[in-house]
């Protein structure tokens, strides 16, 4: 009894994270076909796929792939193996070895990328015949797209220079940390949890550190760092903390970082604020891997 | 070196002290679990949320009190903040050194300080109206024997001032960080609730921000303070029990460690009984030391 409840209240909270393909649609029709109260108890429950743990680290697996596709790139000029990409990989448009002037960034650059590298490694091993193979991705039209709908220009680089690579890696950092963040507290296993906290304060770390380097850059750099955070705001939704020296972490008023659904994640990194469904464009053209995919909302 | 090896003794006998120590705390959940009676499972050493939350309410009163006073040389009260128990308890004593704002003269650094300083208040606030009636008092706790203790215990010499400058400061700050994240990592898996989980993940994301801008000014600070964030990660690890659960800020490979973290990209996770031996600086359960001379008040202590 306890333990049903507890499963129905999980189900619900998956439900409000994912507001899933289909999920929100069937939802809306529902609540429209009754017209007034439709409270009969004759209406066909909604039917949805349950979501896994599985589901869930595959969705974060695509982000990893993102961002290790992109932190590689940087400071190798190459992304990931054939064996960390699975097989059928799909392709990585652009990306290339940024020339570093100073070494510290460099360092900087290349920790995070063998951090994405392991978290890759770590979700495909955890997730076994399960893991989803590397979705097609975009490092070039994906940021000047960015970059036009944030108003910084009409195209943007972000391995021009190591300057501009801060930029890049701003895009992404916080929004890896508000879509673990999401994510935490929808995971059944207590062990995929731990994980999941370990590899969300991971990603926190990295964009404790981005934040810190661009507010220390000041402008430009810290004006476009702001004009993509209000794009995140704008196409995704979800909340920011504008940055600047006294606004190094994003959190609320309570000092808590934000959260994101799926839903305003998928947004983000599909570029594309339209309401609805929207399944692929920006960084990953074809969209995701897996069954968390589609925005429904 | 003979120095040294005098301290590597007197924290070999803490971690002696504190797996005994930790040998009698299982000892007393069995007993506890037995004395439930007819129960064939024992589920008695099972803390509640609000065993965990005022767990976390002690280790953020300890920050809130430093960065406070680092930016404001203020204690909570001073700066209008209670340290009462939700039932009206009064809050403990703070052992610092007069005059202890930092004589910042890096305006960002003076920010970031003052960001920290909010963000740690604003937690104990948090934590307070959670918890209500329920919520701890402020225990007892020492910013001026602890850190002298911890500095002779990491090797860094016989006191240190981390209030005394820019350097001091972040090097104070880089022992609490790390903890802060990875006891928060520890208790996110024992809460029930999955709405208190979810604001205890939010805040343990506010620590690893807090900690990485800490590491990457402690890494841009050279060589001097990389070395000394080592040393106390040392003593950290050494202090837990595991010997190899904390980096320092280095670079290896040709890569920074900004992040405190394992071969898979992950943060470490640390449980209560060691989070409560750094911070006790080995001293015993129940009893405490260092941080908390009087150890936390609460259940979990």
């Amino acid at each position: 009894m306890n333990k049903l409840s507890k499963l129905f209240t999980e189900d619900l909270s998956r439900r409000r994270f994912l507001a899933g393909a289909g999920m929100t649609a069937a939802v809306a029709a529902v609540a429209g076909c009754g017209g007034s109260s439709d409270m009969s108890g004759t209406t066909s429950p909604i039917v949805s796929p349950p979501i896994t743990d599985a589901d869930i680290l595959n969705f974060a697996l695509n982000l990893e792939y993102l961002e290790a596709e992109f932190y590689l790139r940087a400071v190798t000029g190459s992304g990931l193996s054939s064996t960390d990409a699975g097989s059928g990989a799909a392709d990585v448009t652009g990306g290339a070895a940024v020339s570093f002037k100073t070494p510290a960034i460099q360092q900087y650059a290349q920790e995070i990328a063998n951090h994405e590298q392991e978290h890759v490694r770590f979700l495909r091993k955890a997730l076994g015949s399960a893991a989803v193979s590397r979705p097609a991705i975009d490092l070039t039209n994906s940021f000047n797209a960015a970059a036009m709908a944030a108003g910084i220009g009409s195209a943007f680089n972000p391995f021009a220079d190591e300057n501009s690579f801060l930029v890049g890696a701003f895009v992404f950092e916080d929004v890896g940390v508000t879509a673990y963040h999401g994510a935490a507290g929808l995971l059944s296993d207590k062990n995929n949890l731990a994980a999941a906290a370990g590899i969300l304060a991971t990603e926190a770390y990295h964009a404790g550190t981005i934040r810190t380097l661009i507010a220390e850059l000041g402008d430009p750099y810290l004006g476009f760092a702001n004009k993509i955070s209000a794009l995140r705001a704008s196409a995704g939704g979800g909340a920011e903390t504008t940055l600047d020296a006294s606004h190094i972490v994003a959190a609320d008023s309570n000092s808590i970082s934000y959260d994101r659904t799926a839903d305003q994640v998928l947004h983000i990194v599909y570029l594309n604020p339209a309401s609805g469904f929207v399944s692929k464009g920006g960084f990953f053209p074809n969209g995701l891997n897996g069954t968390i995919k589609a925005s429904a909302s | 070196m003979e120095h040294f090896d005098e301290k590597k003794t007197a924290i070999e006998e803490s971690g002696e002290s504190r797996s005994r120590r930790s040998a009698v705390l299982f000892g007393s959940a069995a007993l506890a679990g037995f004395a439930l009676g007819t129960k064939a499972f024992a589920q008695s050493a099972a803390p509640t949320d609000n065993d965990i939350l005022n767990f976390a309410l002690n280790l953020e009163f300890l920050e809130a009190q430093f960065y406070t006073l680092a930016t404001t040389g203020m204690t909570l009260d001073q700066a209008g903040i209670s340290t009462k128990g939700g039932g009206g308890s009064a809050g403990g004593t703070v052992t610092v050194k007069s005059g202890a704002k930092v004589p910042f003269t890096t305006p960002s650094l003076q920010q970031f300080a003052t960001e920290i300083a909010m963000d740690e208040q604003n937690h104990v606030k948090f934590l307070q109206t959670a918890l209500g009636a329920n919520a701890i008092a402020m225990p007892n706790i020492d910013l001026l024997n602890s850190f002298n203790a911890l500095a002779a215990a990491a090797g860094l010499g016989a006191t240190f001032d981390p209030f005394a400058s820019e350097t001091n400061f972040l090097l104070g700050a880089f022992i609490f960080e790390d903890v802060g994240v990875t006891a928060y990592q520890g208790a996110a898996g024992l809460l029930s609730s999955k709405t208190i989980l979810d604001k205890a993940v939010g805040i343990h994301n506010v620590e690893a921000y807090h900690a990485a801008g800490v590491r990457t000014r402690i890494f841009q600070a050279g060589a001097a303070a990389q070395s000394a964030s080592q040393a106390i990660a040392m003593t950290r690890a050494k202090l837990d029990g595991t010997n190899n659960d904390d980096i320092g800020v280095s670079v290896s490979g040709g890569a920074s460690t900004i992040v405190d973290c394992d071969s898979n990209g992950m943060t470490y996770a640390r449980n209560t009984t060691q989070v409560l031996s750094i911070v006790y600086g080995g001293g015993a359960a129940g009893t405490g030391g260092a941080f908390f001379p009087s150890a936390l008040n609460g259940t979990i202590k």
